[in-house]
């Protein structure tokens, strides 16, 4: 069971905020055991912040519930078949009353749900049942016709302390020890989706004994404040607008270009997805070639447009899960291995004084040379000419074991080679 | 000293250079003149260009020569700064027993256009101290002022004799114990470029008492970067992140550069075709697209980033 629904509220005090919003629906409840039939409640509010959660609790003062939600296919009949029969049905004892319970009724399709709302509308008229509904836009034209009949109740997001807070009890149900910094990133990333952060918490701590504030690569995201805020709108969203404010900043476009590179396979998983944003990283940096040939860098512009919307519009559909995303890898594997290109840098360097040609060249004769220097003569000759250091030499000369020792000691030794051996053995077997 | 037979047997004196006859000619004419005029070599890598201006300095010079050359590499020196400033040091002394000074300046077309302007206006200042050779690979990449300023000469890849009886002539030498169809093998594989084919033969005498065929194969096979194939087949079988991964440390720990980085993948998909792990639709396809990276790795500022898309291409649904 994901943690969603594991840790899914089962009392309204169980629930994070809206104090006065659940005064009012206790209320509501209360005024239909007292036998005073209520209009519907329209509980509005932004994805995550516990609707549907509370119609269910509602449910649970009820005899029993009824659900439809968006994902149902609404149409007229069905929707007059399943609620109108069991909203106009009452048996006879009063207090045996149904909830019924709309789902993201601003989700119902023109054309899918047909008729739809005015089976809602319907319903809401001849229902002697609680009905309760919910909606995310409170402008969607769609409740125009529902609203006036319905008690509507505004669901605030929860706040990131609450969220926090929230969080820290699933850890410890879980057995986790979590870094509070940690979770402060997770509730101030969710913008007050309890639901995205406690997804998010599952993807990044489900399994895992402890988790620690490194897993959110905070130090780089002190080096490079919004870049990774800008990944993440490119990555995430699919909307033009969005992706441009959060480019808005003040950072070189060709690093953005390796980062968000960095993180496309993180984050997109389809191959067509990838191909697709990385062939608008491959035009950028057309432009960018562009821009540093013709020293215009008026070409930048269209790059940008490229990493941000062109990467972003990539995506079939934004994935809904928790990605780590990570700085440039080729940067930090530049990083990790400064000593050693440098090593080869002087190495060709070298082999580039030594025998007349450039250094890009002398690396071209490098698998040569690694080859050369498995013979022990030949090797300490090249070794003393080039005038190499033991590092120098050893990027020659590798772990690999000389295969030549073994002819050279022959000769000398002028013994028999293991294999003409082991025939005489067998040999003498016979 | 001896060093790798590349340097070792590189010849010494004009006479001594394979192939290239109707320009060694000319050169010795200058030799003989005591003068030369600024010159071009082009042509592609191995052939006997920066021997050939080795050759030339010492004959022409005289027994100072090393005084009196200078040898520059384009694509090393820390830009165009370094290289005028190494020019200007060189040509303000005047010759020290010898007629003038040379320069020789390698892989000029590397340099930028604004580089190569700049280049001509030493060229200009220093004529009656110094000479220059310039060599390049391309001269379509050397601006049209330069190339003026200058007697070219082509130099061809060589013929597939003249290395084998240049790789006899150092297998004597050396005492080696070879069939002779392997020389043919190193002439074959070399494709005209001479110091590979000594980079082979030696590669080769140092597996094995006797060269055979099989190593110099068994050479050529391991002298390709490690990991190309390994890189592609991950990327066909969907892994984009691993792939990438290899990508990366092909080249920035074998420093394989972006324009080998494509022939390698070129020559790698070809073999898996030929192998019939490619499809021949797949293979089409990709041929289309490894060309389309290569022209967007020359137009382009970063060419890894390129190279990440062309792989991208190959991942499978």
């Amino acid at each position: 069971m994901s943690w969603t629904e594991k840790y899914r509220p089962s009392t309204f005090d169980e629930m994070v905020g809206n104090k006065k919003a659940i005064e009012e629906i206790k209320e509501w409840i209360q005024a239909w055991k007292d036998g005073k039939p209520q209009p519907p409640l329209l509980l509005i509010g932004p994805p995550g912040t516990g609707k549907t959660t509370l119609a269910h609790i509602i449910g649970s003062y009820f005899s029993d519930k009824l659900e439809l939600n968006a994902s149902d296919k609404r149409s007229y009949d069905l929707l007059i078949n399943i609620i109108g029969e069991a909203s106009t049905t009452r048996s006879l004892f009063d207090d045996n009353l149904k909830l019924i319970i709309l789902d993201e009724v601003d989700g119902i399709h023109g054309n899918e749900d047909r008729g739809g709302v005015r089976a809602i509308n319907k319903i809401i008229k001849e229902s002697k049942h609680p009905i309760v509904l919910t909606a995310n836009d409170p402008y969607s034209k769609k409740l125009q016709t529902i609203k006036p009949a319905c008690k509507i109740i505004n669901i605030r997001k929860a706040h990131p302390n609450s969220i926090v807070a929230y969080l820290k009890r699933i850890c410890q149900k879980e057995n986790i020890e979590a870094d509070p910094k940690i979770l402060r990133e997770l509730a101030k990333r969710s913008h007050g989706d309890l639901r995205s952060a406690i997804n998010d918490l599952e993807a990044m701590a489900k399994g895992e004994k402890r988790i620690g504030a490194e897993i959110l690569e905070a130090g780089e995201k002190d080096v490079f404040p919004g870049l990774f805020d800008a990944i993440r709108a490119i990555l995430k969203s699919k909307n033009i607008r969005h992706v441009r404010e959060a480019m808005q900043i003040d950072e070189d476009p060709q690093l953005l270009l390796e980062f968000t590179a960095e993180n496309v396979p993180r984050e997109y998983e389809k191959p067509h997805e990838i191909r697709k944003a990385y062939n608008h990283l491959s035009r950028a940096d057309i432009f960018f070639g562009r821009a540093k040939q013709t020293r215009d860098y008026i070409y930048w512009r269209y790059a940008s447009e490229h990493i941000g919307v062109g990467v972003a519009l990539s995506k079939d559909e934004t994935y809904r899960k928790f990605t780590r995303y990570a700085g440039p890898g080729s940067l930090q594997f530049l990083g990790r291995t400064r000593a050693k290109r440098q090593t080869i840098d002087n190495l060709a360097e070298k082999i580039s004084r030594k025998l007349h040609i450039s250094k890009k060249v002398a690396i071209t004769t490098f698998p040569y040379l690694k080859i050369i220097v498995e013979d022990e003569k030949m090797a300490k000759e090249i070794r003393k000419y080039l005038e190499l250091t033991d590092e120098e030499f050893k990027i020659l000369k590798g772990k690999r074991k000389s295969r030549k020792t073994g002819k050279a000691e022959q000769k000398v030794e002028g013994a028999d080679p293991p294999d003409r051996e082991k025939q005489t053995t067998l040999l003498q077997f016979k | 000293m001896e060093g790798p037979w590349v340097e070792k047997y590189r010849p010494r004196t004009l006479d001594e250079i394979v192939g290239q006859e109707h320009i060694i000619s000319r050169l010795k004419r200058y030799v003989e003149q005591k003068s030369m005029p600024n010159l071009m070599f082009t042509g592609p890598a191995g052939v006997g260009k920066t021997t050939a201006a080795l050759a030339l300095a010492k004959e022409i010079l005289g027994e100072n020569w090393r005084q009196n050359f200078l040898e520059l590499n384009a694509s090393d020196a820390r830009g165009i700064d370094t290289v005028r400033t190494n020019i200007k040091n060189f040509c303000r002394l005047k010759p020290i027993g010898a007629p003038f000074r040379i320069i020789f300046l390698d892989e000029v077309d590397n340099m930028t256009r604004d580089a190569q302007h700049a280049l001509r206006r030493e060229m200009e200042m220093y004529t009656k101290t110094a000479a220059f050779i310039l060599s390049c690979n391309y001269s379509s990449r050397i601006i049209e002022p330069l190339q003026s300023r200058c007697a070219i000469f082509r130099f061809l890849p060589l013929k597939g004799h003249q290395i084998k009886e240049r790789l006899e002539y150092i297998a004597e030498k050396e005492e080696l114990d070879y069939e002779p169809t392997a020389l043919d093998i190193i002439a074959y594989l070399s494709e005209g470029d001479l110091r590979k084919a000594i980079n082979i033969l030696q590669a080769a005498a140092s597996l094995q008492e006797k060269i055979t065929e099989d190593t110099i194969y068994e050479v050529v096979s391991r002298a390709r970067p490690k990991d190309v194939r390994r890189m592609i087949k991950t990327a066909l079988k969907g892994d984009f992140m691993d792939a990438r991964n290899l990508l990366r440390e092909i080249m920035i720990l074998q420093g394989v550069s972006g324009e080998d980085m494509v022939d390698q993948i070129y020559q790698e998909v070809s073999r898996l075709a030929m192998e019939g792990v490619l499809e021949a639709e797949t293979y089409i396809k990709f041929i289309d697209s490894i060309g389309e990276y290569d022209f967007r790795i020359r137009e382009g500022a970063n060419p890894r980033i390129q190279l990440e898309a062309l792989l991208a291409t190959f991942l499978s649904e």
